[in-house]
């Protein structure tokens, strides 16, 4: 899955830590969660949707 | 500087306690009772009591699991425990049937724990190189 977590975040000059704050988790989470390497579970994935107040569509993409 | 949640902090601070008590125990026991005692029931007990702190680890490493909040901490933790199961199911299973076909000395029950918690270093490892980085729990 891919996402637009960096792309996001770098538009509200927010850090890695700055998000993780936000969404109650790790700095490291955020950081798989962006390259790819976690995919977050549905909860989280709405958590993350209304920290950006985005649909989750706007941010998490399938691969092609 | 790595971030140590609330739930990884109270993990860490049970677990030092009880490996302070697993040591006093295991000193006390070899204190009081003599090599080669017959296994009557006080013997039975004193050997016990450190196996109670063993239990101690165990409840404190599932507690754990359940109270870390990160999901993504929470699947690491989790992966290392597979590896670390996979390890001691291979030990013993493997080693279990050398012993039944090859006259070799039979692998103490004892060191299976051990072998556990060796296997959770291991689950560290796999994890840094399949490119996961958390702080140490």
């Amino acid at each position: 899955m891919k996402n637009r977590l960096k792309v996001l975040r770098a538009e509200r000059d927010w850090s890695q830590q700055d998000l993780a704050e936000r969404l109650a988790v790790s700095r490291q989470s955020v950081n798989a969660i962006e390259t790819g390497r976690y995919d977050p579970s549905l909860p989280l994935a709405f958590r993350i949707a209304d920290v950006f107040g985005l649909p989750i569509e706007d941010i998490f993409q399938r691969e092609v | 500087m790595a971030h140590k949640s609330p739930a990884t902090r109270r993990y860490m601070r049970v677990h030092i306690a009880l490996s302070i008590l697993y040591v006093a125990l295991v000193l006390l026991a070899s204190r009081f009772v003599p090599d080669d005692a017959a296994p009557t029931p006080g013997v039975i007990l004193w050997a016990l009591l450190p196996g109670l702190v063993v239990l101690g680890w165990i409840w404190n490493m599932g507690t754990y699991l359940f109270a870390l909040e990160d999901e993504y901490i929470r699947m690491l933790e989790t992966r290392k425990a597979l590896v670390a199961t996979a390890l001691v199911l291979g030990i013993s299973g493997g080693w279990g049937l050398i012993e039944l076909f090859a006259d070799v000395p039979a692998l103490p029950v004892f060191f299976i724990f051990p072998i556990w918690c060796l296997g959770l270093a291991l689950g560290q490892l796999v994890n840094r190189l399949t490119g996961h980085r958390q702080a140490c729990a």
